[in-house]
């Protein structure tokens, strides 16, 4: 197992609404994927557990922002694919800009910029 | 690897009741992570170890999972324990999801039972109103159809009972209560001059109305006075024409109406329901049957009509025949007429006939054989959807399968194949209910108009409640396979990768099997059905094709009205040599006449003599058919000469009397050659007693059917001192193009010649053919398109179960290629397979097609009920069919890469 740097619990909570929607904004994907897109992109930085996973497309889907599905294709094992809702979708722009602004304002009062 | 259990006893350990989403979910991550983790070389063990300590981390914390499904899948298993109603709803809700997460099969499926159960419905609702259906009046049934044969007839008679019979039984009956009497329903003229107008008339006894027991809405019927005299000038109307003519006005009853130029008082209105005896009737005008003999005793009349009888509450029909045949055995005998009619002077007998079988009986077979056709044609769709279930429920086997090990009971998983397919069942009934209803509006114009009791055809609770319990019970057929299928379900078989494709897949598993037979059973079904179309066509292709003795194309006939109150023999004779002059002369009018009687009509003209000499017997009694005609009929009709010569301009009043005969005639009659012979006949009184034959022509056919010719004899109207006693002779025109195009102008020269003359039914001679030929046509249109639909179901599903085969057999395809087999002998594979289901579905359907084609022998024409050409066309067909439904799966086959179909990947 990869060591990784601190990310504060509160940090994850807050961003995991923003990086779910964005990953499943390019197509469909099942739970698995999305945790190790999560891993693979953060470089290991930040790690999403199932306990924390699921509960929260759960609470994704409740809120209509995202839908999941059961397929079937035969030979491939059956697995549950979600997708972006259109008031899913919603929530990501305003979700983004939030953060945009986030950043925007730590650039200005702390110097960081975020990486591209 | 599935990690369900172990998720779902990791829950459990930390005290939650699992959801299944949940587990099934957190099984798939595990899977997921289990396949990372070999991917990246862990061993097995370790990987599987290190995954169960994740799944036992990841369940530690119950409470963040919901305890609830939060999914809305297209397909939640429903819940295993559940009580008995939430199980049903939960199956129903199941079910829905399934289906339509598959359109394509459950719109196929709808369709499919929609338009099957449209087709048994709406059979079903002309059987019973048709052939079931009470008639519409108090005790129907004891209605009876009279009608009298003679001993030792020769010919098939018209039904009709004679004056002899009507008088002899209607003093104090014992079987019968009352009997009632109609003449011909005819064409009258309604008003005079610019308003009037044609309607059909039916001259009725004054008992038919008391008979029948419905009572006019106003007025009275008519008064019953003793038999024969004069009736009354009154009328009777109909509700139709009440309301048209007279707007409906209460005091209409005493007002008097114009009929055929003469006033008539109005007696009153019958309800609108009331028809008789056809729909097309509009008024009755009184009838009276003549007596025998007359008051002087002289002269002696016989009179045809048609009857019935109401019988008595304990009499039986064959009863009422007998009686009637006795008492008709003691009755004065009218003499030589009786050959006329009859052909021969033999004791009376007469028949009776509940009148409902009697006006439905030319229909009561092809009705049953086409509701019969009708069900094989919704078997074989019923058992189309059946197979596509059974390849279903095979491709699902992993599912029932994972439910089987969740938990559930076999007998709740078919449960849930039988929801299903009741579902489709009940969608489909409502569809084809809907359709039932439409067809329904629309039947009126697709029967032929003579065909009988047409208004009584309704779809009410009786169709609703067939073609409901038939929806339901094909649904529930849709099932039964596969559901018999679940029951056989083994897990190893289901779970283990290759379970569905072993060698010779198509014949080795039960569904491959099941479906081989099925398809067996649609291509017998469609093999029959090919076979009862194949006849009807045949039957329909003679009947228009066959030799009737004259050319029916390029002719326009009309009736040509010129009522006695108007005309004179005299002025008749003169119209119609002005008319056919006028005619003659219009461009690109080959040839015109007139005729008394036209092929195809229904009506007799007939004449009785004594033939001298013929046979050791002395004179015989001869029978004939007479038609006044001018020289230019046979060449207008296209009538061919046999010996001899037909009529010319030159045969008048004047020269010798000369008749032409038909060959029938001389067969019946005459020896040798007949023209030169004489016949001792006269047309006129006073006026020639003997007249020679001039030519013969061959027979012209007299109905659309096959029956045989009957004797013939011609006149020429120009040999008639006096001129045309017939009121209603029939123009015949030969054009060289569209008859329809002269319409107007033969309607405008015959005005212009008199404005009294009425054109009626003008229509081509083919036209009139067609109309006779509307039954033939309309069951060979029918049962062709119930076996193109059977042909079409057929194909398609030969090549559902070869493309599942193909799909089922990819492995085996692929070693076979990988072998060495070339594509060739791939396509042949499969083909072959095709072939062997085809043959044995030919050789059972031809065989019970060979046994039951017995039921329509009745409407065939033309060829033998096993006519060989039909039973040598319907296997090639059928296997051209069944060999391009082959071909695309076996195409598909032979392009199996094998290394892909080896691997097991696409």
């Amino acid at each position: 197992m990869r060591r990784r740097p601190a990310i504060s619990k509160e940090l994850r909570k807050g961003s995991a609404d923003l990086l779910i929607l964005s990953l499943i904004e390019e197509r469909p994907r099942h739970g698995y994927e999305i945790a190790r897109l999560i891993d693979e992109r953060s470089h290991g930085t930040l790690t999403y557990h199932v306990a924390s996973l699921y509960p929260t497309l759960y609470r994704l889907e409740d809120r209509g922002l995202i839908e999941g599905r059961w397929v079937e294709r035969t030979g491939v094992r059956r697995r549950r694919h979600y997708r972006l809702l259109p008031k899913g979708r919603r929530v990501l722009a305003a979700e983004r800009s939030v953060w945009h602004n986030f950043f925007a304002m730590l650039d200005r009062v702390a110097k960081i910029v975020p990486a591209r | 690897m599935d990690w369900s259990s172990d998720v779902r006893a990791a829950l459990r350990r930390n005290g939650a009741e699992p959801d299944e989403q949940v587990v099934l979910e957190i099984a798939q991550h595990a899977a997921a992570a289990f396949a990372a983790a070999r991917a990246e070389g862990h061993p097995p063990e370790e990987a599987a170890e290190a995954i169960r300590q994740q799944i036992e981390r990841w369940c530690r914390d119950v409470a963040k999972y919901p305890q609830r499904s939060t999914a809305r899948p297209a397909v939640t298993p429903p819940p295993m324990g559940s009580s008995r109603v939430t199980g049903w709803t939960h199956d129903i809700r199941y079910a829905l999801r399934v289906l339509r997460r598959q359109p394509a099969f459950t719109i196929s499926a709808i369709v499919t039972t929609a338009l099957g159960i449209a087709a048994v419905g709406t059979l079903f609702s002309v059987a019973y109103g048709v052939l079931m259906r009470p008639l519409p009046w108090p005790d129907a049934d004891r209605i009876v159809r009279i009608w009298e044969s003679r001993e030792g007839a020769t010919r098939a008679l018209p039904r009709i009972l004679t004056n002899r019979t009507y008088d002899a039984w209607r003093e104090r009956p014992d079987t019968i209560s009352s009997l009632a009497a109609w003449s011909t329903v005819h064409g009258v003229t309604l008003d005079e001059g610019a308003r009037g107008r044609r309607v059909q008339a039916a001259p009725v006894t004054a008992s038919l109305f008391t008979l029948l027991a419905v009572p006019p809405v106003l007025g009275s019927t008519f008064s019953d006075s003793a038999a024969g005299g004069v009736p009354p000038r009154e009328v009777i109307l109909s509700h139709g024409l009440w309301l048209e003519r007279f707007a409906g006005a209460p005091d209409v009853v005493g007002r008097s109406i114009v009929i055929d130029g003469t006033a008539h008082r109005i007696a009153g209105v019958m309800p609108a329901s009331f028809q008789f005896p056809n729909p097309e009737v509009r008024l009755w005008l009184p009838f009276r049957v003549p007596p025998v003999q007359a008051q002087n005793g002289t002269t002696r009349s016989l009179s045809m009509f048609s009857a019935i009888a109401r019988l008595r509450p304990e009499a039986s029909v064959e009863q009422a025949a007998a009686e009637a045949t006795s008492r008709a055995a003691g009755a004065p005998r009218p003499g030589m007429v009786d050959i006329a009619v009859f052909g021969t002077k033999g004791n009376a007998i007469v028949h009776a006939m509940p009148y409902g079988t009697y006006i439905t009986r030319e229909v009561r077979e092809p009705v049953i054989a086409f509701l019969g056709a009708v069900a094989l044609l919704f078997l074989t769709a019923v058992a189309s959807i059946s197979s596509m279930q059974l390849a279903r429920a095979a491709a699902r086997r992993r599912e029932m399968a994972l439910r089987a090990a969740l938990g559930a009971g076999t007998r709740r998983l078919a449960r849930q194949l039988l929801v299903e397919s009741a579902l489709l069942g009940i969608a489909g009934g409502a569809a084809g209910l809907a359709l039932t209803a439409a067809l329904h509006v629309a039947l009126p114009s697709l029967l032929p108009a003579d065909f009988p009791r047409l208004k009584d055809i309704a779809v009410d609770w009786r169709v609703m409640l067939l073609s409901g319990g038939v929806a339901v019970v094909a649904g529930l057929a849709f099932g039964m396979l596969p559901a018999l299928q679940v029951r056989r379900l083994t897990l190893v078989e289901a779970l283990t990768e290759d379970s569905l494709a072993p060698v010779g897949a198509a014949r080795r598993t039960s569904v491959g099997r099941t479906r081989a037979l099925i398809m067996v059973g649609q291509v017998a079904i469609a093999s029959v059905l090919l076979v009862g179309a194949a006849l009807l066509g045949r039957t329909f292709a003679a009947l228009w094709n066959s030799d009737r003795g004259y050319e029916p194309a390029n002719v326009l006939t009309a009736l040509v009205l010129m009522p006695d109150r108007l005309f004179s023999p005299e002025t008749r004779s003169v119209f119609l040599r002005d008319l056919l002059e006028h005619v003659a002369a219009m461009p690109d009018v080959r040839s015109a006449g007139f005729t008394t009687v036209l092929p195809l009509m229904n009506v007799e003209s007939l004449m009785s003599f004594k033939m001298p000499g013929r046979g050791p017997g002395g004179p015989v009694d001869a029978q004939a058919a007479v038609r006044t005609v001018s020289p230019g009929y046979f060449r207008a009709l296209g009538i061919r000469t046999a010996a001899g010569r037909t009529f010319t301009d030159a045969d008048t009043a004047a020269s010798d009397p000369v008749v032409v005969v038909n060959r029938a005639f001389v067969r019946a009659y005459l020896d040798g050659d007949a023209v030169g012979q004489a016949l001792p006949i006269g047309f006129e009184d006073p006026g020639p007693t003997r007249w020679t034959i001039a030519g013969v022509i061959e027979d012209v056919q007299p109905l659309t059917r096959g029956e045989p010719a009957r004797p013939e004899i011609y006149v020429s109207y120009r040999q008639m001192s006096k001129g045309l006693l017939f009121d209603e002779p029939l123009l015949v025109m030969r054009t060289g193009h569209d008859p329809a195009s002269y319409v107007a102008r033969v309607r405008q020269a015959a005005g212009d010649l008199n404005a009294s003359v009425y054109l009626d039914s003008i229509m081509t001679m083919d036209d009139r053919l067609m109309t006779g030929l509307a039954r033939p046509r309309l069951y060979a249109v029918l049962l062709g398109g119930f076996a193109g639909l059977a042909l079409l179901i057929a194909a398609v599903g030969m090549y559902g179960v070869l493309a599942y085969s193909v799909a089922q057999r990819r492995r085996e395809i692929g070693v076979r290629a990988a072998l060495g087999a070339t594509p060739a002998a791939i396509v042949a594979l499969v083909v072959r397979q095709g072939a062997v289901i085809t043959l044995t579905g030919l050789a059972i359907g031809l065989t019970g097609a060979y046994i039951a084609v017995g039921w329509i022998s009745s409407f065939l024409f033309g060829i033998t009920a096993r006519d060989p050409f039909v039973f040598a066309l319907v296997p090639i067909v059928l296997l051209v069919v069944a060999i391009l439904a082959a071909f695309v799966p076996a195409r598909r086959a032979a392009t199996i890469d094998p290394l892909k179909a080896m691997r097991g990947t696409g």
